[in-house]
């Protein structure tokens, strides 16, 4: 199987550092307060944010911030094979988890004491890298509901190439994953599959810290385009 | 009226020693440093006149605001749910003139009903299920029970006494 072509292209036509085709949509889904789609290349996701509202059991109830839940699915149709999923299984239960702390470290979540945030990301269509994919629609869901945030969070997975597809991801190779609060320079999210030498460690890291930051130029597009589109249907500019 | 700034969550919008940091920002005290926490406009407004603190305030305007959540001090809507003998029950609809996207749940005592005569309040008379009514928040906590003696303990709000096993009373 060559992964890198004799001509320097990877199996979708990509440069070894090259990003996939990045795409993003808001407000998609009407009853949720902030919602989006997020696409890398292949990789579809789509987010849904509520609250914050009151917390749904008492006992659960932070007296000084608000409580964030994350649920994290595929839908049965994302993958090539069509498996029915349970909602408790172990992988979803992990990422679930991981996309909840890295996304509670960015909300300022002392503003509102006593609450609860609610986020949901499902995966549509599954190409490599859904737990970045998530997390970048979490990311402009929750600036969507207008909940307030200290920083952007981006997130990109690398390995020996930037932003693997699904046939490079299961060649069994090295897989971080990070996520960056971009304009802080902190990590929130650093994961890793596989094994590294530790001095090339150093490289793809950075490599996948390239990736969040090229993300962010285009979330923050996306955003502002998304203000002018409501601004201008609100009459505040023509 | 000059340029237009948009920001985005994580910004720079200014030092603290020029401005003070307003809704929309948030206040980094380690670099003396205001960011954005929302995505909007960028809007200063100065200080006023008789202000002892003259810096002008700066705020990111946002276009959808997050759901209103009640606060101590605010003025609520909401329709009684239950009456009992001691508080009465609701859900909260509205906070000022903005409704909640999901329903708050709220109680009423019997000492803040009135300003007078607050032991003789009848809460039977005062409000019946389904009813609408206008109140201020006096406090948010759900608060846990007070152990007062070795088999009672006392709820804080209601002052309602219930028997329990205590371990030790403090």
């Amino acid at each position: 199987m060559e992964y890198i072509s004799p001509e320097g292209l990877r199996l979708d036509g990509r440069r070894p550092l090259e990003m996939r085709q990045l795409h993003a949509q808001l407000g998609v889904v009407d009853k949720a307060d902030g919602s989006a789609i997020f696409e890398m290349g292949n990789t579809k996701v789509i987010a849904a944010v509520y609250g914050p509202h009151e917390v749904q059991s008492k006992n659960q109830q932070l007296p000084d911030q608000a409580l964030v839940r994350c649920e994290y699915s595929m839908a049965n149709f994302s993958t090539g094979d069509r498996p029915r999923r349970s909602k408790g299984d172990r992988r979803a239960t992990e990422i679930s988890l991981v996309i909840r702390q890295t996304m509670e470290a960015a909300i300022l979540t002392h503003l509102m004491p006593r609450t609860q945030i609610d986020i949901f990301v499902q995966v549509l269509q599954a190409d490599g890298g859904t737990r970045a994919a998530c997390i970048n629609a979490a990311t402009l869901a929750i600036a969507d509901a207008g909940i307030p945030m200290c920083d952007l969070v981006t997130s990109c997975a690398a390995g020996y190439l930037n932003n693997m597809n699904y046939m490079e991801d299961s060649a069994g190779g090295p897989d971080v994953t990070v996520g960056l609060m971009t304009k802080m320079d902190k990590l929130t999210l650093l994961q890793m599959d596989s094994k590294l030498p530790m001095d090339i460690f150093e490289t793809v890291m950075q490599l996948a810290i390239e990736g969040c930051k090229a993300i962010v130029r285009y979330i923050q597009n996306i955003l502002l385009e998304n203000t002018k589109q409501l601004e201008y249907q609100r009459g505040l500019r023509s | 009226m000059g340029m237009e700034e948009y920001m985005t969550p994580g910004e720079i919008v200014g030092k603290s020693y020029n401005y003070i940091a307003g809704p929309g920002t948030y206040l980094n005290p380690s670099n003396s440093t205001i960011y954005a926490c929302a995505v909007g406009l960028k809007r200063t407004i100065p200080a006023s006149a008789n202000a002892e603190d003259k810096r002008p305030t700066v705020e990111v305007v946002k276009e959808k605001e997050h759901g209103a959540v009640p606060e101590p001090g605010a003025i609520v809507t909401a329709r009684v749910t239950k009456v009992m003998a001691r508080l009465a029950s609701m859900n909260i609809i509205c906070v000022g003139t903005r409704a909640v996207k999901e329903k708050f749940a709220g109680t009423v005592r019997q000492q803040d009903v009135r300003a007078t005569e607050i032991d003789k309040v009848d809460m039977y008379a005062s409000f019946r299920p389904g009813d609408i009514i206008r109140a201020e928040v006096v406090s948010t906590f759900s608060a846990a029970m007070i152990p007062i003696s070795w088999t009672e303990m006392q709820c804080p709000l209601t002052n309602q006494i219930e028997r329990r096993k205590v371990a030790r009373a403090v």
